[in-house]
């Protein structure tokens, strides 16, 4: 017995150590991908984690990247920061990885930013989305391919906006991302159509179970439209519980395309018609994206909807910008990185070097119930925002990038 | 205040929810003295043995009459093989069990019907809403409240009206009279748990429409039922009808009258019940 137990750890030992050396000699560029594997947002961090792994897929199967093997390294997060940057530290130390990337919990990124700005690794992320990562709490070593609170709230506020309704019903979370939210919508509702009115500005604590409460006071303030950074369940019992109660307006809603909620509302009644703003959808009508989710559907058997489209264009771009840079260092990438343009599925995004922040195109769109995707309602025909009209000038993010 | 009416109704409804969650889980702690952690996940366990009922028949009323049977057998082959065995170690080991069975169960429904809510659809009467005094109500909520009227009712009266009752308060005072009496206490604890088993499991039924299905949803209810039990006093019926109402009523006219506070007006509740009294409302001093 006790020699069998030492052969078989010497074994293990010897592999441990064997295998590092062995990718080594082959070759690959290793990513890791922090999302909550487990737990209630398992869900979502596994459509994520889809998104970068086909990525890696599409990039290996053209010759990989500077001739070498790109390798996705998932990372349970657990949704906390502390372990998402355990993890990450172990695997800079032991296998000396030197890219990050993650979607969920923004509390998780930011901890990931610090992280990588200690450790002199690349953190990215494309769907973290509070303002304030690529603001007041930038760094060097953080980029933002995706969207941001302030961008998503510009767009719906100028949806808003450009159909002239007066009277503006809001709902939120009550935590900093939906603060941060609505403080952006109401900033640019303020600027670009001073005549409409927030007629009611409702925070509720995110998971509440009874919504009824606060859609009757919603619906008592007689808002032409309902503007909410609502999102998963929080979104869904909105609309569950408030329609049935006379709320019928429209909702203006930031991640209105998730096919997982409307297919969990059970009813398309329910949210047919309501807008939302996304950077990636499936009916962006661009050549490439016809082309991308051919053949991602053709490998996978289902869509790349938002989540996976978002985090797969996110790390193409960052493959650009190590191929622009032509070595895996980390200065190198950075600096490539900075005004680097990929033009993707979801348009022309361009990394703005002063905050990180990319610059990306939003797309307006209505859900209807006739679609091409699925049986339930899903995406309408969308319409461009360009980038120019939700920017945040640099002056005014805040951020003071250290060099 | 032309709202307050339809703000009471709103607490009514969620009221009735939160009876039928907690109901269950004090009368198992009043009669077998068992804090059933378990209990929010054999909530769950209803509500999606009720989506694939609900889906294979389309007969919500089905769902209502047989999900609660599945539930009360689950609940009788956890007390007979499982909880029975660690009563003689005391609470900290059945504690312990129920905490370990509710995270299986948590994973076996995620391994059974995936990590993703589902959809719970009764269309059909509860569907619809109805119009009166110039307000238009969703019937549903209506049905929650009353759900829990008649649950409340038939175990009032199945406890202090029949001769179950009587056997049944008696085998918790005195357990070896009542089984030198004839009686098989052990069989009628048995039954106990496995009714507060399918009272859970009826809970889990009757949310599904209202809430979401998914695998979060036990342990989202399970704080709010421990907070009905803590301030209508751990065992008591009354106390958690009184409880649920008072929460149910304050929260929904908490979001009306003091919005910023809305969330900690419960805890308030709770944490004035227990300065005053720490039993809860209608708790036995220990």
């Amino acid at each position: 017995m006790e020699t069998k137990k030492c052969i078989c750890g010497f074994l293990a030992a010897a592999l441990m150590f064997a295998l590092p050396a062995f990718a080594a000699a082959q070759g690959t560029i290793k990513i890791g991908g922090t999302e909550p594997l487990s737990g209630t947002f398992k869900d979502i961090g596994e459509r994520y984690l889809e998104g970068v792994q086909y990525a890696a897929k599409v990039i290996n199967e053209s010759g990989g990247l500077l001739g070498k093997k790109v390798e996705v390294v998932p990372i349970d997060s657990e949704l906390k920061p502390d372990v998402a940057t355990r993890k990450a530290q172990a695997l800079i130390l032991k296998d000396e990885v030197k890219f990050f990337c993650g979607g969920t919990g923004s509390s998780v990124g930011a901890a990931m930013a610090q992280l990588a700005e200690k450790e002199n690794v690349i953190m990215f992320t494309y769907g973290m989305d509070a303002a304030s990562m690529t603001g007041e709490k930038c760094n060097k070593n953080f980029f933002r391919p995706g969207g941001s609170t302030d961008g998503r709230s510009f767009a719906l506020a100028q949806m808003i906006a450009k159909k002239g309704y007066k009277a503006v019903g809001i709902i939120g979370q009550d935590y900093s991302f939906g603060h941060e939210a609505v403080a952006a919508f109401k900033k640019k509702i303020a600027q670009i159509s001073p005549s409409t009115k927030i007629v009611a500005e409702i925070f509720h604590p995110a998971g509440t179970k009874d919504y009824a409460p606060y859609a009757s006071q919603l619906i008592a303030a007689k808002p032409d439209v309902i503007f909410t950074p609502n999102w998963g369940n929080d979104l869904t019992l909105l609309l569950k519980q408030g329609r049935p109660l006379g709320m019928k307006q429209k909702v203006f809603s930031y991640y209105i395309n998730d096919e997982v909620m409307i297919s969990s509302l059970g009813d398309d009644s329910l949210i047919v018609g309501d807008m939302g703003a996304e950077i990636y959808m499936l009916n962006i009508p661009t050549a490439k994206n016809k082309e991308f989710i051919e053949k991602f559907h053709k490998d996978k058997g289902y869509y790349p909807t938002w989540l996976r489209g978002k985090s797969y264009i996110a790390t193409m771009f960052w493959a650009a910008a190590v191929k622009k840079a032509g070595t895996t260092d980390v200065a190198a990438v950075i600096r490539a990185w900075e005004g680097l343009s990929y033009d993707g599925p979801a348009g022309l995004w361009t990394m703005r070097a002063c905050d990180h922040q990319a610059q990306v195109p939003y797309w307006a769109v209505e859900i209807v119930k006739e679609n091409k995707f699925f049986k339930h309602a899903f995406e309408g025909p969308v319409t461009e925002i360009p980038a120019k009209d939700v920017e945040v000038p640099c002056a005014e993010t805040g951020c003071k990038m250290g060099k | 205040m032309s709202e307050v009416p339809v703000f009471f109704l709103h607490g009514l409804a969620y009221a009735g929810l939160l009876f039928l969650v907690s109901a269950g889980l004090t009368l198992v702690f009043g009669m077998m003295n068992v804090l059933n952690f378990a209990h929010a996940a054999m909530y769950m366990l209803g509500a999606y043995f009720s989506f694939t009922l609900l889906r294979a028949t389309g007969q919500f009323w089905l769902c209502l009459l047989v999900c609660p049977l599945f539930l009360f057998i689950i609940g009788a082959l956890v007390e007979r093989f499982l909880l029975r065995r660690v009563h003689t170690y005391g609470h900290l080991h059945e504690l312990l069990l129920t905490f370990g069975l509710a995270y299986i169960m948590t994973e076996l429904v995620k391994l059974i019907w995936g990590n993703f809510p589902l959809a719970v659809n009764i269309g059909g009467f509860l569907g619809q809403t109805v119009e009166f005094f110039g307000m238009i109500y969703p019937i549903y909520r209506i049905f929650i409240f009353g759900c829990a009227v008649i649950v409340g009712l038939s175990m009032a009266a199945i406890l202090y009206k029949t001769r179950l009752g009587i056997i049944l308060r008696a085998a918790v005072n005195d357990s070896e009279m009542v089984n030198a009496l004839g009686f098989d206490v052990p069989l009628v604890f048995t039954g106990v748990f496995a009714f507060g088993a399918a009272l859970s499991g009826l809970a889990g039924v009757i949310a599904g429409p209202l809430l979401t299905t998914y695998p979060g949803m036990a342990h989202e209810i399970l704080i709010d039922a421990f907070v009905v039990i803590v301030v209508g006093g751990f065992g008591s019926l009354g106390g958690a009808v009184v409880a649920s109402l008072l929460i149910g009523e304050l929260q929904s006219f908490g979001v009306l009258l003091f919005p910023k506070l809305s969330l900690a007006l419960v805890y308030l509740l709770m944490a004035a019940v227990l300065i005053i009294k720490p039993s809860g409302l209608f708790g036995e001093k220990q």
